[in-house]
């Protein structure tokens, strides 16, 4: 939660909330295609509260749910 | 049976140095804000090994005396037994790493281990020195008593002078900073810190209770000693201990000016102890740059 890790970098990606299908691509991660920004929002929410995790907002509009 | 029994003057000298010895490691045993090392029970372990290290210092002298010169070896068995109280240390509290707040990290760890294990030698010194000298005056009993005593306890002040190290409040200015939150971003006086505040509710939480403190360094050199990840570390963990973690702490360096910012959302509302917490935390031994010895013209060196 919020550990600085810049020198020892150990992020894990768990989802990313996108509303480009397009960028719904494979990994580790899931990742989660949106209807629309509020669906967005509550989706990202849930999994962040669900697995105690931050999230960060893309310039590009989507959602990464990440442990730090 | 008489001859092997120990002298009256021994065991008066013996239990004088073991006083003074064990005085010295419970003078040295610092309870603070920081409270370590823990009470009752880590205080009691540290109280103890300081008794059994002022004993040994204090039988040295009539060990010596009687002529048991085999028996000085077992100096050498107190120094290993030290060096495990470093290591008991060292695991103890890396045990508690994933249950504290923020991480000690493993500088602020060696450096209580370290510091743990040299005032043993404190006790075991003094003692020592305390016994030596009610050997060598070997006057009037009160009068051994009256100056093995008060050369220990110049010994403890001086090493207590050498030992002393400085805190971070010793070399940077540590000031309130002002939190501001731009979308998902968190600045802080100015200097981007993070972009974890992905949600609404993380933003307006920051906003609301997020509090920071800004180290800035009072001499460019001291940059070096700051900025080390240890360091940052050692005061982000005793900020997090004194006010608490709601939720997110950060750490983050900024370059031009050499400044540190530490944020985070406390659970006590205190920026007073916030600052204070990040003043005394101690300069890490292993990080510390001695300016004076960098300069060091050595001979045969331009």
């Amino acid at each position: 939660m919020g550990r600085e890790a810049s020198e020892r970098p150990n992020y894990e990606i768990l989802a990313i909330i996108t509303l480009a299908s397009n960028r719904v691509l494979g990994g580790n991660q899931l990742s989660i295609l949106a209807k629309n920004e509020d669906e967005q929002k509550t989706i990202t929410q849930d999994i962040a509260k669900a697995m105690k995790a931050d999230v960060v907002k893309m310039k590009n509009g989507d959602y990464l749910v990440l442990r730090v | 049976m008489k001859e092997e029994l120990i002298s009256s003057e021994h065991i008066v000298m013996i239990v004088t140095a073991i006083i003074v010895g064990t005085l010295a490691r419970i003078l040295t045993i610092k309870q603070d804000y920081r409270q370590y090392p823990s009470y009752p029970n880590g205080l009691l372990i540290h109280l103890i090994t300081g008794f059994i290290a002022a004993a040994l210092g204090a039988v040295a002298i009539p060990a010596l005396m009687t002529r048991n010169f085999v028996a000085v070896t077992f100096l050498a068995l107190a120094i290993q037994q030290f060096r495990d109280v470093r290591k008991a240390e060292r695991e103890s509290l890396k045990d508690l790493e994933n249950t504290e707040y923020a991480f000690r990290g493993d500088a602020y760890i060696d450096g209580i281990a370290k510091t743990f294990e040299s005032r043993n030698y404190f006790a075991l010194i003094v003692s020592f020195v305390t016994a030596l000298t009610m050997q060598l005056v070997n006057s009037k009993l009160w009068v051994d008593i009256v100056l093995g005593v008060s050369i220990g306890f110049v010994a403890l002040f001086v090493l207590k002078r050498f030992s002393k190290g400085k805190t971070i409040g010793d070399i940077a200015e540590v000031k309130q900073g002002i939190v501001e939150v731009k979308d998902s971003e968190l600045f802080v006086d100015g200097i981007y810190v993070s972009n974890l505040l992905g949600t609404e509710n993380a933003q307006k939480l920051f906003q609301k209770e997020g509090m920071a403190v800004v180290i800035s360094p009072n001499e460019q050199h001291f940059r070096i000693t700051l900025d080390n990840y240890g360091q940052r570390q050692a005061a982000l963990f005793e900020a997090t201990r004194a006010i608490g973690v709601k939720r997110y702490h950060f750490t983050r360096k900024e370059y031009e000016e050499g400044r540190i910012v530490i944020t985070l959302i406390p659970i006590i509302k205190d920026i007073d102890r916030f600052i204070e917490a990040v003043k005394k935390t101690p300069l890490l031994e292993s990080v510390k740059k001695s300016h004076a010895v960098m300069e060091t013209n050595l001979v045969g060196k331009e």
